[in-house]
C-alpha cells in the first residue's frame, strides 16, 4: 500500500532559553492508506502537538509531513485552510457543533464552505447521516440531542467531504460506554467498508482496542507501536494494556 | 497580603484587558468635563449675558448629558463585571469570603474610578481650550478664547462621578452576592430555541410605523387628525408608535426575513451564509431590545443634529430672504463708500389702508417699473400682473388676501391677480407690498424715498453697518443684513455647537454599545470559529461573516435611525417652511461616516478575537 501520511524527523519546541520546552523529539513514522491507527501515551506526552502538527494548524520547528505526496510544510496560510477543507477530516472530543445551526446545517458546513450545489450538498447529507444512523434528527438543534448523538453528527461532519485522512481527538472522552462503542463501530464500519483512513488520538484502551495499529508515545518520542493482526478485539485491548503499563509504569525496559 | 494591594495589583496586572473600561470611563469624563468648563468658561459667560438663550441651551444639555454619562457608566460597568465572574467565582472556590471579595472589587472599581477621573479632567482641559475656539468661531465672535482651569467645573465634575463611582462600585459588591458558585461549573450555555417568526407581530410592526409616518408626515396645517387628536397630543403619539414599531419589526420582521434567507438552500448553503443568518437569528431576540434602544437613540441624535444644523445652515438664507440689499434706509441719501459696491437704488414708495371682510390691512406700495428694475438687480424673475402682492408669509391655507381677492380702499376697489413671496425690499417694509401699475401708482400719495445699497461679501460689512446705524436717525428705520446675520449666527452658532457635542456623545455612545455587546457575543462564540477554521475556513470567508453579522447590528439600527430621523425632519422642515435637504443629507453623511469607523473598528476587533488560538477554554 501507498504512504498516505509521512513524518521525518519531527522536532517540536516550546519556549525560549532556559524555558524551552521540546514537546516532540524526531518523530518519524508512516501511515498507509486505509490504516486505522491510534496514538496512545500519558498527559504531556506531545499527542496532542502531534495530532495539531498533522491537522495543520500548528507548524513544526523541524521537519516534514507529507500527505499524499504533498508537503505541508510548504503551504501558506490560505493554501492550508484549502487543503484542511479538502483533504482532512476532524472530530474533537467536545464535539464542536454550532449550536445555532441544525443537525442538517452542522453536517453541511465543510461542503457550503467548499461551494458544492445545494443539490449535491442534499444528498451527501443524507447519504453520511444515514451512515451514521442520525438521519431522522437532521432539523434538530444541537441542544436537542444526547451527546452520542452530537458525537455522531460531529463525525458526520467530519466525514461528508469524504476526506483522505480522518483526525479524532478522544472523540469517545465524552460519551458513555454504549454511545462510544457505537461511535467506534462506525469508524471500524467506514474505515473497512469505504476504506477511509483514520488516527485516533485516545488515552482509552478500550478505544484504542478498536484500531488496527497503535502507536505508543513517550516523552516526545514514539515509544513503540503494536498490531492488532489476527487478534480478537478482547485479546488486543489486553495487549494494550501490558504494553501501556510497559511503557509509562518502567521507561528502562523500553528503551 | 492586604486587600488593598491585591486590588491595586489586579488593576496593574490587567492594565490591558481593563483598558477598554478604563477608556470608556475616560471617555465619558472627558465629555463631561469639557462641557460643564464651558459652561462655566468667562467668556461664554460674557455671551451668555446677551443671549440669555444660549444659557438655556447649555443648562438644559448638561442635564442630558449627566443623565446618558451616567446610563454609559453603568452599561460599560456590567460589561465589566460580567466579564470578571469567572475570577470572581475562582477567589470563591479557593476559599475567600464573599464579603472580603466584594470589598476587593469595591476598592479596585474605586481606583480605576480615580485614575480615570484623572485622566479624564487633563484630557477635558486641553479639550475644552479648542472646542472654545470653534465655538466662538461658529457664533461668530471675535473674542480669543482663554486657556483657564475653572475649579468649578472640577468641583462639578469629581463630585458627579465620585457619586457615579461609588455606585457603580456598590453594583460590583452586590454581584458577588447574587452568583453561586454553581455558574462556574456550568459554563456550558443551555441551548435557546431558535425563534419563530410571529406574523401577526410582524404585520403589526410595520402599520404602526407606517401609521406612525403618515402622522408626522401630513400637513400640520391642514390636517383632520392632527386637529382631532390635538397639536400635543400627536407627536407623543407619533414617538410611541415608533418605539413600538421599530421593536416589533427587529424582534418579528428581521426574524421573518432571516427565516426566509435561511431556507433559500441555493443561496444559504454556500459558503458561510447558513452561519451567518443562523448566528443572527439565534441572537435577534435577546437583541431586539437594545438595537431599539440604538436605534431611537439614533433617531434623536440625526434629528435633532439635522434640525440644528438646518436652522445654522438657514441663517444666511433667512437672512438674505428679509433682507435682499445689504443696507437699506428712509429719508435722506448718505455719501456711500463705492468699494465692493453692487449696486444701489432709490426707490419712491407709498403706503395704504385696504379693508378685506371687515379687516384692516396696511401695505406699502410701489411703482412696476420699481419692482420690476429691483428684482432686476436682485436676479429674481418679476411676477406678472397688473396688481400683485408681495406676502413674505404667504401661505395658500391661511392667508386670506389670495390672488383673485378684491382689496378696498376707501371708495376705490381693486383685485389681486398674482401673489409673490419674495421680498424685493428690505425688513418688514418689503414683507407686505402692493405693486401698482406706473399709471395709477401717483393716486397712492407717495409718502418717502427708500434708499438701497448692495454689497459684496456683504456678511463682512460690520463695521459699515455700525457707523451707518450710529449716522442715521431712528426714523429712518435702517436695516442692515450683515447686522441681523449676526445676531442670527449667535443664536444658530450656540444650538449648532450643543446641538453637534451632543450628537457625537450620543454617537459614540451607541457605537461603544454595539461594540460591547458584538464582544460579548463573539467571545462566547469563540470555540465555534476555531471549529471552522479547523474545518478549513479562509481568513476571507471568515472576515466576511464577521463583516455580515457585525453589518446587521450596526446596519439595522441604523438605517431604522436614518429613516425615523427623516420623516422627523420633513415634518420639522415643513413646520419651518424650510427646504432642509441639503444640511439634513450633509448632517446624515457626517453620522454615518463616524458610524461607519465604529463598525469597521469592531469587525477587526472581533476577527481578531477569533483568531487568537488556543486561549478558548
Amino acid at each position: 500500500m501507498e504512504a498516505l501520511l509521512h513524518v521525518q524527523q519531527l522536532n517540536k519546541i516550546y519556549g525560549q532559553g532556559t524555558q524551552q520546552f521540546h514537546a516532540l523529539k524526531d518523530v518519524s513514522f508512516t501511515m498507509a492508506q486505509g490504516e486505522f491507527v491510534g496514538v496512545m501515551g500519558s498527559s504531556g506526552a506531545g499527542k496532542s502537538t502531534l495530532l495539531n502538527l498533522l491537522a495543520t494548524i500548528d507548524s513544526p520547528t523541524s521537519g516534514d509531513i507529507f500527505i499524499d505526496g504533498t508537503n505541508i510544510a510548504s503551504m501558506n496560510h490560505d493554501a492550508l485552510a484549502d487543503f484542511r477543507r479538502d483533504h482532512l477530516g476532524f472530530i474533537f472530543q467536545d464535539y464542536n457543533l454550532l449550536d445555532s445551526l441544525t443537525v442538517r446545517e452542522n453536517i453541511l458546513l465543510p461542503l457550503a464552505i467548499a461551494k458544492k450545489p445545494a443539490a449535491v450538498i442534499q444528498k451527501k447529507v443524507d447519504e453520511i447521516a444515514t451512515l451514521f444512523g442520525i438521519e431522522t434528527l437532521l432539523h434538530k438543534y444541537p441542544y436537542e440531542i444526547s451527546g452520542g448523538q452530537k458525537q455522531r453528527t460531529a463525525a458526520s461532519r467530519a466525514l461528508v467531504t469524504e476526506p483522505k485522512l480522518i483526525f479524532a481527538d478522544e472523540p469517545t472522552g465524552a460519551l458513555d460506554s454504549k454511545s462510544a462503542t457505537d461511535l467506534l463501530q462506525s469508524f471500524v464500519r467506514l474505515n473497512e467498508e469505504k476504506s477511509s483512513t483514520i488516527m485516533m488520538v485516545t488515552h482509552d484502551a478500550y478505544a484504542a482496542s478498536f484500531c488496527r495499529r497503535i502507536v505508543f508515545i513517550q516523552d516526545g518520542q514514539l515509544a513503540t507501536e503494536i498490531f492488532k493482526g489476527t487478534k480478537t478485539r478482547k485479546q488486543f485491548f489486553e495487549v494494550i494494556l501490558q504494553t501501556l503499563a510497559e511503557v509509562s509504569g518502567d521507561l528502562h525496559d523500553v528503551i | 497580603m492586604t486587600l488593598f494591594s491585591l486590588a491595586r495589583k489586579n488593576v496593574l496586572r490587567n492594565i490591558k484587558s481593563y483598558g477598554l473600561y478604563i477608556g470608556s470611563m475616560i471617555f465619558s469624563i472627558v465629555i463631561y468635563f469639557t462641557f460643564v468648563t464651558l459652561k462655566y468658561s468667562d467668556d461664554i459667560a460674557v455671551l451668555t449675558k446677551t443671549d440669555t438663550r444660549i444659557n438655556g441651551i447649555m443648562s438644559a444639555s448638561s442635564v442630558v448629558l449627566l443623565f446618558f454619562v451616567a446610563i454609559f457608566i453603568f452599561y460599560s460597568n456590567s460589561f465589566f463585571m460580567k466579564k470578571r465572574k469567572k475570577e470572581v467565582a475562582l477567589y470563591s472556590l479557593l476559599g475567600v469570603r464573599k464579603r472580603k471579595i466584594g470589598m476587593m472589587l469595591f476598592f479596585e472599581n474605586l481606583m480605576i474610578g480615580l485614575l480615570a477621573l484623572m485622566i479624564g479632567i487633563v484630557i477635558g482641559f486641553l479639550l475644552s481650550k479648542g472646542l472654545l475656539t470653534v465655538l466662538v468661531q461658529l457664533m461668530g465672535y471675535d473674542v480669543v478664547a482663554n486657556f483657564v482651569l475653572s475649579t468649578e467645573a472640577v468641583q462639578n465634575t469629581v463630585m458627579v462621578f465620585i457619586i457615579l463611582f461609588i455606585i457603580t462600585s456598590l453594583q460590583g459588591y452586590r454581584v458577588i452576592y447574587q452568583f453561586s458558585l454553581i455558574d462556574l461549573f456550568h459554563a456550558a450555555k443551555k441551548g435557546e430555541a431558535m425563534p419563530k417568526a410571529s406574523a401577526l407581530y410582524a404585520v403589526m410592526g410595520v402599520t404602526l410605523l407606517a401609521i406612525a409616518y403618515y402622522l408626522s408626515l401630513t400637513n400640520i396645517f391642514t390636517s383632520e387628525l392632527w386637529k382631532l387628536m390635538g397639536y400635543l397630543t400627536v407627536p407623543i403619539v407619533v414617538i410611541a408608535l415608533t418605539i413600538l414599531g421599530t421593536f416589533l419589526l427587529f424582534n418579528s420582521v428581521t426574524v421573518y426575513a432571516l427565516t426566509m434567507l435561511k431556507n433559500m438552500r441555493n443561496w444559504s448553503w454556500k459558503g458561510l451564509n447558513v452561519l451567518t443568518t443562523a448566528q443572527l437569528l439565534y441572537r435577534i431576540r435577546a437583541n431586539a431590545k437594545s438595537l431599539t434602544i440604538i436605534a431611537i437613540l439614533s433617531a434623536t441624535t440625526i434629528t435633532a443634529g439635522g434640525a440644528v444644523y438646518s436652522l445654522y445652515y438657514m441663517t444666511g438664507e433667512n437672512t438674505k430672504a428679509t433682507n435682499p440689499h445689504t443696507f437699506m434706509w428712509i429719508g435722506e441719501d448718505i455719501d456711500m463708500p463705492s468699494d465692493n459696491l453692487r449696486y444701489d437704488a432709490h426707490v419712491t414708495y407709498g403706503q395704504i389702508d385696504v379693508t378685506v371682510e371687515q379687516a384692516m390691512y396696511r401695505y406699502s406700495v410701489i411703482r412696476r417699473s420699481d419692482y420690476e428694475a429691483l428684482a432686476k438687480l436682485q436676479q429674481i424673475d418679476a411676477v406678472q400682473g397688473e396688481y400683485v402682492l408681495i406676502d413674505a408669509f404667504y401661505n395658500d391655507d391661511f392667508s386670506v388676501v389670495k390672488a383673485g381677492t378684491t382689496l378696498q380702499q376707501n371708495d376705490r376697489a381693486f383685485t389681486i391677480d398674482a401673489i409673490a413671496s419674495q421680498q424685493v425690499m428690505n425688513g418688514a417694509l418689503g414683507m407686505a407690498m402692493l405693486v401698482v401699475p406706473d399709471a395709477q401708482f401717483t393716486a397712492m400719495q407717495a409718502t418717502a424715498t427708500a434708499h438701497m445699497y448692495s454689497y459684496e461679501d456683504e456678511k463682512n460689512e460690520k463695521e459699515l453697518s455700525a457707523t451707518l446705524e450710529q449716522q442715521l436717525p431712528e426714523s429712518a428705520n435702517f436695516t442692515s443684513y450683515p447686522r441681523d446675520y449676526a445676531a442670527g449666527l449667535a443664536g444658530a452658532g450656540s444650538l449648532l455647537f450643543v446641538g453637534s457635542f451632543l450628537g457625537l456623545v450620543f454617537l459614540t455612545a451607541t457605537g461603544s454599545i454595539i461594540y460591547f455587546k458584538v464582544l460579548t457575543e463573539a467571545e462566547e462564540d469563540r470555540a465555534k470559529y476555531e471549529a471552522l477554521r479547523k474545518m478549513g475556513v479562509r481568513k476571507q470567508m471568515m472576515l466576511k461573516t464577521i463583516s455580515a453579522q457585525v453589518g446587521f447590528m450596526f446596519g439595522l439600527p441604523l438605517l431604522a435611525g436614518l429613516a425615523h430621523g427623516a420623516a422627523a425632519l420633513s415634518a420639522f422642515g415643513q413646520l419651518f417652511m424650510m427646504d432642509v435637504t441639503k444640511p439634513v443629507l450633509v448632517w446624515m453623511a457626517i453620522y454615518v461616516a463616524v458610524y461607519a469607523l465604529y463598525y469597521v473598528f469592531t469587525v477587526w476587533n472581533f476577527y481578531k478575537l477569533t483568531a487568537e488560538r488556543g486561549k478558548a477554554l
